[in-house]
């Protein structure tokens, strides 16, 4: 069976929508935080994917942008949820709703 | 240009009171005065053609378009003009100079003097005026001068309710004033008296009715101005003023301008218009009744006095009906001489009991206070038209003119010369003879010099004012002065004497030597109640009409309209809030599941 | 001419003394417009003293033109902005709370004014009444009185509708002529279109957007909720510069775009507009006469004088296109001495309730002179400014409408003359209330030194309207043309 570019496809969609289930569904901050991630990465697996089977780099070096804000992400976001666990002392999302209107 | 002092010099002098001398009451008395000598020094010079006019000079001027206006402050003087200019400075100057004895401890002399120099101004400005424009706005400005002096004691809730009362009734008349003169103006294209060719077949050639029309709004003015039923109900108020603002603008100028104003305005449009005369005729000849019927139930010298003036503008409106404007004219002209000495004596009666008005608290003043009490006794012997004096002519001219047109109105003349006899001899039994009534009445002083002399002066001018040697009428009627050999004319003679007897004799029986009033009729007493009628008609229902739209406005304008539409869009943000629940998961999944719809519709299908 | 305002806010910023440094800003300013009026050439009917360069380029857009200049009809509104903020400048009382935003507001409000009378271009004409309007809502909110909060948030939700509505009208304006005739230009804008009109149509919707927009502004019934309850609110100086001079701008408005450009769309609106006049004059007129409070009814009163304007606007002639730019004048003037001296008024008794005001002519002599004196202008009497612009806007009425509408117009001079003679009669004629015994008047030269220049200017303009006629009238057939 040799494997095609929807077979890329395929999983880069799994991989996005476990991810989106995730952050929809989950309760505690990390978790979606880390969902979030994976949706990036499911991004990221399409960019490749029709960089490979086009023959083309442009999506490469798109996915090396996404790297690098993703990790500028990370380190922002986590700082900010451990920020936040230092003052709440939690990270349920069903907890935090000063902003609430 | 010496001619524009006339004007200039009490406009001068009105500024300079108002603005700095009104804690300077000497200077600005003397100022006042001053200035008024002087307008009568140009007057006489005017009337003996020594000087020129001045040159027009354009206010307001709009030209090359499709409404043109041209507004220029320019004089017309023809012999009327001449004769009115007389009067008002010569009776403005006599009533100056009573004024500075009677308002000797006041302490507003000069805002008084200042106002009376800004009523001085605006009259004379009346006078000269050679358009409607012109005429108008110093129409207004009498207008105001009369408000503020009427007002003078401001402090008397009265006073301030009278002065109010007349501006508005005034106005009420200027409003048909305006709108006759925008009349005038969209036909002929001018707002001249002098009405060039074109203009003046125009005009002629308009319908009966668009003339009527034009002549009864015209008329309008007069009707506020002079105190014609029905807006006569201002005059009596406004006796709230000082005395000789009443004599000098409630009695011989002021409310004539009416009467000028008919006159001068007679041949281009009242002479065109039959309609227009017969209203005229008719409101004049009620006015002389209605307000000599109430004249004879008054107690206050002064209101007494103010309905006789409304009998007598009455009489001169009359006259402009049947198309006597001389008659008109001269009456008035007798008619400002003997008023003015009647009420300025009925002030030195006032001045001398200590401000006492009501004759019934007078009596036995003859001996006591005997210069006032002659002046003014020759004063009512003119006024009630005793043979030889200047009342006598005058009257009997306008009463004659109507002879023949119009002899329900010869019937009226005759019945209100009657009336007027009546109503002032009585006034003279009650308030100059039989006992003293009062305390006050028992210790009159008799009024300083300054202020007796204008009183001879004006005594003299009522006896001989009427006599054809001074030629006031022939003057004044030019061509005309060969009315007097009219049919009728010693039928009239004969009525109009025996008019002034049944009156005169009838006061003395029911009036002489007693201590109250021997008749009641409290529809004369109460004025026809017409300031009730109007204060709970017109007047409550322009009030009810601004409280309801008031509340209209407050709460279905600003209420269910503009405070409704704020509270529908509160309603509407509140609904939509619902969808803003704050939780980030689930505006993730909002935001999913329309993505994955958009993509089902764009893709799919 | 709008750089001194700007000087002066950032002179008042830089801590020196707000009040001296207002009214020295509002004094060159007011020097230099009589200047103006001097150079002014009435000879030449178009635009001068002007300036006009490029601004910016818009993709899209026509080019938008820093274009201004005065002719004869921004000229005489000129003068009025620079004499009213002298005048509001003056009288703000000098222990007034954060003296410094205040007056930096009050001078922004003026450059405001001032740049859209002078601007020939819609966009900058549009951008400069915003610029007034802002500091206006700010003033009314923080120095208010009375229920400021609830005035000001009307005033701003209806004045800023109103101008959204307005840009709409002026957009569709500008986007209704073919691409390569677009122009922001007035001038430019006068005369293409008076070589093409547009189609009727486009007309009409584009003078409906701008009526209801100037209209708005302007308090034309029934849009004139938001006015009589704002200015009861607003400081008294806030008051004089916006009923004095913000509102004209609606109507300059009117005059400058509505009806030179499309004249066919005005006239389609005619019978509505005299209809909404109808009601500024006489429904207004019987709601003035029950208002209770001083500053309430001034406020009702000066919306039912815009029917006047509005009236001598829809008569379209140059008899009462005239005179109501004389009238805008006088109306300013004498709108800005009211308020403040019911401003004054307030300030010394603490009171603005006819029923417990009285009398007070005996304390305060001058106070009570200034006061009729106003009353007398903006009811209408000869000799004060207010009597010829009335007067031609009457005579031109007259000529357009006859009659029958112009009896009902008049009978609101009636109704002005009750209103107003009842609040002189209520407020200083009477019986003076023991608790007013020792009221003070207005003294000084500092303090009558406005409301003398109010009424100078009054007295000078009902004297001599001719002096600002001859500027005007040629500049109105032009436009009419």
């Amino acid at each position: 069976m040799e494997i095609t570019l929807n077979h890329y496809l395929a999983v880069s969609g799994l991989l996005f929508t476990l991810g989106l289930m995730g952050v929809i569904l989950r309760r505690d901050l990390l978790v979606i935080y880390m969902s979030l991630e994976m949706m990036l990465n499911a991004a990221n697996l399409t960019l490749v994917a029709f960089s490979r089977f086009n023959q083309h780099l442009d999506g490469q070096i798109m996915v090396f942008f996404t790297i690098t804000v993703a990790a500028a992400e990370v380190a922002v976001g986590l700082a900010l949820i451990v920020a936040l666990y230092r003052v709440r002392q939690t990270t349920k999302v069903g907890d935090l709703t000063t902003l609430k209107f | 240009m010496a001619s524009g002092w006339l004007l200039f010099a009490p406009l001068i002098s009105a500024l300079a009171c108002l603005v700095w001398l009104r804690r300077k009451h000497d200077l600005a008395m003397f100022l006042s005065v001053g200035t008024c000598a002087i307008s009568f020094a140009i007057a006489v010079a005017l009337f003996v053609g020594a000087i020129p006019v001045p040159q027009p000079w354009n206010w307001i001027s709009i030209t090359g378009g499709v409404a043109n206006l041209t507004v220029p402050i320019g004089w017309y003087v023809d012999n009327t003009t001449k004769m009115m200019l007389l009067v008002v400075t010569g009776v403005g100057l006599l009533v100056h100079i009573f004024s500075i004895g009677y308002m000797a401890h006041d302490e507003g002399r000069g805002r008084f003097f200042g106002e009376l120099s800004l009523f001085m101004f605006s009259m004379l400005g009346i006078v000269v005026a050679n358009n409607f424009v012109m005429m108008f706005i110093f129409w207004e400005l009498v207008g105001v001068s009369s408000y503020l002096l009427i007002g003078f004691w401001f402090q008397k809730p009265a006073a301030a309710e009278a002065a109010n009362k007349a501006f508005l009734c005034n106005r009420v008349g200027d409003f048909g004033f305006l709108m006759g003169i925008l009349m005038y103006w969209s036909i002929t294209g001018t707002v001249m008296f002098q009405l060039n060719a074109a203009s003046a077949s125009t005009l002629a050639t308009q319908t009966s009715a668009t003339l009527t029309t034009l002549g009864v709004l015209l008329f309008c003015g007069c009707v506020g101005k002079s105190a014609m039923v029905p807006l006569h109900v201002w005059l009596p108020d406004a006796m709230e003023g000082p005395t000789p603002v009443s004599a000098l603008i409630h009695a011989a100028t002021m409310v004539a301008a009416g009467v000028y104003m008919l006159v001068r305005i007679f041949p281009p449009v009242l002479s065109a218009s039959v309609g227009a005369q017969e209203v005229i005729a008719t409101v004049g000849g009620f006015t002389a009744l209605f307000a000599a019927l109430i004249a004879t139930q008054q107690n206050d010298i002064k209101r007494i006095l103010a309905y006789s003036t409304l009998s007598q503008l009455g009489y001169m409106v009359m006259a402009v009906g049947i198309a006597a404007p001389g008659a008109a004219m001269f009456h008035l002209t007798t008619h400002a001489f003997f008023k003015a000495l009647l009420f300025l004596a009925a002030g030195s009666v006032i001045h001398a009991l200590h401000e006492e008005q009501d004759i019934w608290n007078m009596g036995g003043l003859w001996k006591k206070i005997p210069i006032t009490f002659a002046t003014f006794a020759l004063g009512t012997l003119a006024l009630t038209g005793f043979p030889g004096f200047a009342g006598f002519f005058s009257k009997d001219e306008i009463i004659l003119a109507a002879y023949e047109k119009f002899p329900c109105l010869y019937a009226i003349g005759l019945i209100t010369a009657a009336l007027t006899a009546f109503y002032m001899f009585r006034l003279v039994f009650v308030a100059f003879f039989g006992p003293a009534r009062t305390e006050k009445a028992e210790h009159p002083h008799e009024s300083p010099a300054v202020m007796t002399a204008p009183l001879v002066l004006l005594a003299i001018l009522s006896v001989i004012g009427g006599w054809s040697i001074l030629g006031i009428h022939s003057y004044i009627a030019g061509g005309h002065a060969a009315e007097g050999h009219q049919p009728g004319h010693s039928l009239t003679l004969g009525l109009s004497i025996l008019a002034f007897a049944v009156g005169s004799l009838s006061a003395y029986f029911l009036y002489f030597n007693k201590k109250s009033d021997p008749i009641r009729i409290s529809l004369f007493a109460n004025k026809f109640y017409i300031d009730e009628i109007y204060l709970n008609g017109p007047v409550k229902f322009q009030q009810a009409i601004a409280r309801i739209l008031a509340w209209v406005d407050n709460w279905i304008v600003g209420g269910c309209l503009v405070r409704g539409t704020a509270f529908v869009s509160n309603l509407t943000g509140e609904a939509l809030r619902l969808f803003q629940t704050g939780s980030l998961q689930a505006y993730a999944f909002l935001f999913s599941f329309g993505t994955i719809l958009i993509l089902y519709f764009t893709l799919l299908r | 001419m709008l750089l001194i305002p700007l000087v002066g806010i950032g002179l008042i910023l830089l801590k020196s003394p707000p009040k001296i440094v207002a009214i020295a800003a509002a004094l060159l300013n007011f020097t230099f417009s009589l200047v103006a009026l001097m150079q002014f050439n009435s000879q030449i009917a178009g635009v001068q003293l002007g300036l006009n360069i490029p601004w910016v380029h818009l993709p899209g857009l026509p080019e938008i033109r820093f274009h201004i200049g005065l002719d004869g009809i921004n000229l005489p509104l000129l003068l009025l902005t620079t004499t009213v903020t002298l005048a509001a400048v003056s009288v703000v009382p000098n222990d007034i709370k954060r003296p410094r935003e205040f007056f930096s507001y009050l001078l922004f409000m003026s450059l405001g004014a001032i740049g859209a009378f002078v601007s020939f271009d819609l966009f900058f004409l549009y951008i400069f009444h915003e610029f007034a309007l802002i500091p206006t809502f700010l003033l009314i909110g923080i120095w208010g009185t009375q229920n400021r909060q609830f005035a000001s948030m009307q005033l701003t939700l209806y004045l800023t509708l109103g101008s959204l509505v307005l840009l709409a009208g002026v957009l569709a304006l500008v986007l209704a002529l073919p691409v390569q005739l677009r122009s922001f230009d007035l001038l430019v804008l006068q005369r293409h279109l008076s070589q093409m009109p547009l189609n009727d149509f486009s007309q009409q919707t584009i003078v409906g957007f701008l009526l209801v927009g100037f209209g708005t502004l302007v308090s034309l019934f029934p849009l004139h909720s938001w006015a009589a309850p704002g200015y009861a609110a607003a400081p008294p100086s806030v008051a004089m510069m916006h009923a004095g001079v913000l509102k004209k701008f609606g109507l300059y408005g009117l005059i400058r775009i509505a009806v030179p450009l499309l004249p066919q769309g005005f006239d389609a609106w005619l019978p509505i507009l005299l209809v909404c006049l109808l009601g500024n004059i006489l429904y207004i007129g019987f709601v003035t006469l029950a208002q209770k409070e001083l500053q309430t009814m001034l406020g009702f009163s000066s919306v039912m004088h815009m029917g006047y304007l509005f009236l001598g606007i829809a008569a379209t002639n140059e008899t009462s296109l005239s005179g109501v730019i004389l009238l805008m004048v006088a109306h300013g003037l004498s709108a800005a001495l009211l308020f403040g001296l019911a401003g004054e008024i307030q300030q010394r008794t603490g009171e603005n309730r006819f029923a417990e005001l009285g009398g007070l002519a005996k304390r305060a002599p001058f106070l009570a002179t200034a006061f009729v004196i106003a009353s007398m202008a903006s009811i209408g009497l000869p000799g004060l400014a207010n009597f010829p612009g009335e007067l031609l806007i009457f005579f031109g009425g007259w000529h357009r409408f006859g009659l029958g509408i112009m009896a009902l117009v008049l009978w609101g001079v009636v109704l002005g003359a009750v209103y107003q003679l009842r609040a002189v009669r209520k407020v200083f004629f009477g019986d003076l209330p023991a608790r007013f015994e020792s009221i003070t008047d207005v003294t000084g030269t500092a303090q009558r030194g406005p409301y003398v220049l109010l009424i100078a200017a009054l007295l000078f303009l009902g004297f001599f309207p001719s002096i600002l006629l001859q500027v005007i009238t040629p500049a109105v057939k032009l436009l009419l043309n």
